[in-house]
């Protein structure tokens, strides 16, 4: 045979030339692939071919300033399966009986999701321990158990809104959990895990384990025990004066800027953060379904979760006059014995502005009866001595136009005038407290300036951050905003709020044994007119040297008072009581205080009498003997019994006559005066609170009792701003 | 003429072991997690196909030993052998996966379109060869060759096998070429297959969707996209020098049957860009060993039949890792060598014993 023709050999050539050429070409397609697109589509593969486990950190305990835990985390379970796993296992029904059983969740329901067509699923997440282990037990195939972490509160509802809740992937919503949440929730480990297509876990060379890094523990400013006392007082104040927009109290201390309680009622149980405690809004969104549903739970759930004392702002009414008070006395334009005439109003700008007395005006008045009387005209002066740029100086310096920058997600600050629009007007009712806003923080931060010698400190509700074993990782140092007023000035002006306490509007506020300054707040809500109002009171002591400053505000108290000395002050004065005695602070009484010094009634039974008459005499208290024998066989009160000084204890010896009992007269809207007269001439023993009118009684009028038994009856001052 | 019989083209042989070597490494890795996975025993696929891969090695050496001319004689009846084979496959054929392909004898089954492949080399080859000059007549040198191939492409698709037709129908195309058939003579066939082919594509548009669906896999990525976007997976997973080998993760079943007509995608994973290259660099080589054998073979039926088989070779290589590179669409493609799939490796060591054979009675030599 032939050899293959010229031609031929060119062609087979040709399909040589075609293929080698067709080969480099593909070569430099894998290259553009493996080289150029490399990075991308690893990247993409490894993310289909690897299965990420979060190893959840422990979180950070929340504590108060000394200690206690607040919110605590403790381990618990998620359950998971595979559901692949299982189906190779064969034994889904035997999976899904056991599950149901232990965990509490249908047959069906468990049955469902190991049999689902997916790669990996959640059973339940959270479960305890003892749950945890039983399932540990069974071995089953495809079940995993993975660690997670559960936040508990252990004083449920104690200062919920500053501490905030977590959510289920235990990430802070709000408060300190949602602000601190990067310290707190540490870093959570990986597992990274090979797995097929099928989602089985491989034994794989890449396999990767990051350990977790456990959260840092937030050590608050704030004292379990005087937060207890506000949240007390504060609760039983809302109710009361049947408050329909809830109320707030901040405790700080001057001198560091910590804020040592906070609290806004009504509340929310921390461990059960989602459920809205408003009765109506629950009957109300019953009734919604889908999306309506939806936004309305949504609002109710931000309302019921707001800092009031930190996000909402009021007007500050009275309350502010103790800054137009300190501009003027610092800028030298008012002395404390200048004389003022108060007729019921003043007039600005071919305005009439009202005295809040304008019914019963002030009259003839010095400067300091003007702020112990809270009257407005006074203080109208003194602005217009000052002028508006001054004012306004003032009203920035204090920090009324900034937020305080404390360490709380959602803080805002009030609204005051814009500067081209403070005219005379704007001026005139700003000197009292009108016509702007400012948040409860703001207040309470200015007020602790004039506390603490005229420095403005930023507040804080963070101290420390500790690790797990407790060392410290950072304190915070208080910060200095700066100085408002001088020492001097401070130091007046504290004398002044205290003689609004012991002689002024304030005087509900008084506590025997220290000196309490403050001042009464009224505002009416806008619009003017509706009968909304809102009742404060700021007040700090001692006086001389104070430890702590309070503000409680009551928002729409819709109760017998809405004056803020009426509502508002008695219970600073009982949270500043409780506070003080619990802050160790040296009370000093005055003379007339240490008269009627609360005594605790001793044992006296089986005593002689005239040893029980000394016994009493060095207590300052007198005696009643009835019966004529020498022994004392019973006494009226009881040992134990708290009574005030110079109240009378009735004794009865061997052969008293059957002592008849009386009954308790009605003192109610009396004087302290005439009430204590009554008492006493009703053979009783009185124990008094505050002062002004009798208000509440307790045992009540026409209750029967033996002779000498203690009626407490509270005084409140009813006629005040 | 007959001239001695030489001692046969040791760099062809050489490349193909090197090859067979390679594809059973690379067969083992590529199935072992599936093979455990699906019969409990990594060694399943392998163990077959050390077997098939034996067989193909004697298979190799008797035709390397078996004067290819002889072969010339077999042509016809041959022919008509594979198209009973293709007949009886669509009757009797095992059905795996909706398609008649295999043919069971005994224990053994094999795919008659393999057959029809070496059938159709073999009976091209030697009616051209034999034809010579006349070829360049179009309706007694062309339209004839033409004819068998759409008889043999029509029965394949049948099965239905396209890309085991369109390789058919190429490498017929090809030897035609190669014989000297006039280019016009193909521009003027093309003009009706163009025209066909758009008018198919606007009868159901799903067709040009899944044409395309290559040029972009990621807008098709829940369904004619998948596939290629596993392998791409693989491929770029691979980088510069891959993962290592039987690192693959690729085929922990993210791509089905790894071991078949995707272990290039494996093979570039676990070995990079350094690896595929060096494949297909393997593969270039036997190309232009095997087309130098055909050159210089003795006669133009050696030099046809040498061309074929390599052609077989050449375009199931390219179009197999133009598919797996997303170069072109989607369709079965075994790879040459490396995908397992059992009676083929046999066809394909019979094609390259052949040729071996035809380089011992090269003119460079005695």
């Amino acid at each position: 045979m032939a050899a293959p023709s010229i031609t031929i050999k060119k062609r087979i050539f040709t399909l040589l030339i075609i293929f080698i050429t067709a080969a480099i070409a593909l070569i430099i397609r894998t290259g553009w692939w493996q080289i150029h697109e490399g990075e991308r589509l690893q990247k993409e593969a490894i993310e289909q071919q690897t299965r990420d486990r979060i190893i959840s950190s422990r979180r950070g305990t929340i504590y108060d300033r000394n200690g206690k835990p607040l919110a605590v985390s403790a381990s618990v379970d998620t359950v998971s399966v595979i559901p692949n796993e299982i189906k190779k296992a064969g034994n889904a029904e035997e999976v899904a009986a056991k599950l149901s059983e232990v965990l509490g969740m249908s047959y069906e329901e468990v049955y469902n999701k190991i049999t689902k067509n997916s790669a990996y699923e959640f059973i339940k997440r959270k479960i305890e321990k003892k749950e945890a282990d039983i399932i540990r037990g069974y071995n089953f195939k495809g079940v995993y158990l993975e660690e997670d972490s559960k936040r508990y509160y252990p004083y449920g509802n104690f200062a919920s809104h500053v501490i905030g809740a977590t959510g289920t992937d235990n990430q802070g919503l709000f408060g300190i959990e949602a602000k601190y949440d990067k310290y707190l929730k540490g870093m959570p480990g990986r597992i990274v895990a090979a797995k097929d297509a099928l989602g089985t876990d491989m034994p794989y060379p890449y396999e990767r384990y990051i350990n977790a890094e456990e959260g840092t523990n937030v050590v608050l400013t704030i004292d379990e025990v005087i937060q207890h006392f506000v949240e007390k007082h504060l609760e039983t104040a809302v109710i009361e004066n049947k408050v329909q927009q809830g109320g707030a109290a901040i405790v700080m201390d001057p001198k560091t800027g910590d804020i040592l309680a906070m609290a806004v009622k009504p509340d929310f149980d921390l461990n059960n953060p989602f459920e809205i405690q408003d009765a109506q809004a629950r009957e109300e969104l019953e009734k919604l379904t889908g999306e309506e549903f939806k936004k309305r739970y949504e609002i109710e759930l931000g309302k019921m979760w707001r800092n009031k004392a930190v996000v909402d702002s009021y007007e500050p009414g009275s309350t502010f006059k103790i800054f137009t008070s300190a501009m003027g006395l610092e800028e030298n334009v008012v002395k404390v014995d200048d004389v003022f005439t108060c007729r019921g109003y003043a007039t600005v700008a071919n305005h009439n502005i009202k005295c809040w007395r304008s019914y019963n005006p002030h009259g003839t008045q010095t400067f300091v009866e003007g702020v112990q009387n809270s009257c407005n005209p006074v203080f109208i002066d003194v602005a217009f001595r000052l002028g508006s740029d001054k004012f306004y100086r003032y009203v920035d310096a204090f920090g009324f136009m900034d937020k305080t920058g404390i360490d709380f997600d959602g803080e805002t600050a009030g609204l005051f005038h814009k500067k081209e629009n403070f005219n005379e007007l704007e001026l005139a009712t700003a000197a009292f407290g009108q016509g702007f806003t400012v948040t409860p923080l703001q207040m309470v931060c200015a007020v602790s300036a004039v506390a603490n010698d005229g420095l403005l400190l930023k507040p804080r509700l963070v101290k420390q951050l500790t690790d797990v074993d407790g060392n410290v990782v950072q304190t915070f140092e208080p910060e200095i905003v700066r100085q408002v007023i001088s020492k001097e000035t401070a130091a007046t002006l504290r004398n002044i709020l205290e003689s609004v306490v012991s002689e002024g509007t304030g005087g509900n506020a008084y506590i025997k044994g220290f000196r309490v300054a403050g001042k009464t707040g009224t505002s009416e809500k806008l619009p003017r007119g509706n009968g909304k109002y809102i009742a404060s009171f700021i007040g700090f002591a001692p006086a001389d040297d104070p430890k702590v400053v309070c503000l409680v505000i009551l928002d729409e108290p819709m109760g017998e008072s809405y004056y803020g000395g009426t509502i508002a002050a008695p219970v600073v004065g009982k949270i500043l009581d409780d506070t003080l005695r619990y802050l160790e602070v040296e009370p000093k009484f005055t003379e007339k205080e240490l008269e009627t010094m609360d005594v605790i009634v001793p044992e006296l039974r089986n005593m002689e009498v005239k040893e029980a008459q000394n016994a009493l005499k060095e207590l300052n208290l007198k005696n009643k003997v009835e019966g004529n024998g020498n022994t004392i066989i019973d006494q009226t009160p009881k040992p134990g019994a708290k009574l005030q000084g110079q109240s009378t204890v009735i004794l009865y010896t061997e052969g008293a006559d059957k002592v008849e009992n009386v009954v308790v007269p009605d003192v109610l809207g009396k004087s302290v005066l005439d009430s204590n007269r009554i008492i006493i001439n009703a053979g009783l023993n009185i124990r008094i609170t505050g002062s002004g009118t009798a208000i509440k009684q307790e045992p009540a009028a026409g209750t029967v009792v033996p002779p000498g038994t203690v009626v407490n009856v509270e005084f409140r001052h009813m006629d005040v701003d | 003429m007959v001239k001695d019989r030489g001692t046969f083209d040791f760099g062809f042989f050489l490349t193909v072991m090197i090859l067979l070597s390679f594809g059973l490494v690379m067969v083992f890795s590529a199935s072992s997690y599936s093979a455990l996975n699906d019969y409990n025993d990594s060694y399943y696929v392998i163990k077959r196909q050390l077997i098939w891969a034996l067989l193909g090695l004697f298979v190799m050496f008797f035709m390397a030993g078996f004067d290819y001319r002889k072969l010339a004689y077999l042509s016809v009846p041959f022919l008509l052998i594979s198209i009973v084979l293709l007949v009886a496959v669509l009757i009797v054929g095992t059905e795996v996966n909706g398609a008649r392909r295999w043919l069971g004898i005994g224990g053994l089954s094999f795919q008659p379109s393999e057959v029809a492949k070496l059938a159709v080399i073999i009976y091209f080859s030697n009616s051209l060869a034999k034809k010579k000059d006349k070829v360049k007549k179009f309706f007694t040198g062309f339209v004839p060759y033409l004819l068998i191939l759409g008889v043999i492409a029509l029965l394949v698709i049948k099965e239905p096998h396209l890309s085991g037709a369109v390789v058919i129908v190429l490498v017929g195309l090809m030897l035609l070429f190669a014989a000297g058939a006039k280019i016009f003579h193909f521009v003027l066939m093309a003009i009706p297959a163009v025209a066909g082919l758009v008018v198919a594509v606007m009868m159901e548009p799903y067709r040009m969707r899944r044409i395309v669906s290559f040029l972009n896999p990621w807008e098709y990525k829940m369904k004619e996209g998948w596939q290629i976007i596993q392998s791409l997976y693989a491929i770029g997973s691979g980088g510069l020098f891959g993962l290592g080998l039987g690192r693959s993760r690729q085929k922990l079943l993210y791509i089905p049957e790894a071991q078949n007509d995707f272990i290039f995608s494996i093979l570039c994973e676990e070995l990079g860009f350094v690896g595929a290259a060096t494949v297909i660099i393997l593969f270039i080589i036997l190309i232009w060993r095997g087309i130098k054998i055909a050159i210089n073979a003795g006669d133009t039926f050696g030099s046809l039949l040498a061309t074929g088989i390599i052609s077989l070779i050449a375009i199931q290589v390219l179009i197999n890792i133009a598919v797996v590179t997303s170069s072109m669409p989607v369709t079965g493609m075994p790879l040459p060598f490396f995908s397992a799939g059992g009676s083929s490796l046999v066809f394909i060591m019979m094609g390259m014993g052949i040729v071996l054979n035809i380089s011992r009675y090269s003119k460079g030599r005695g």
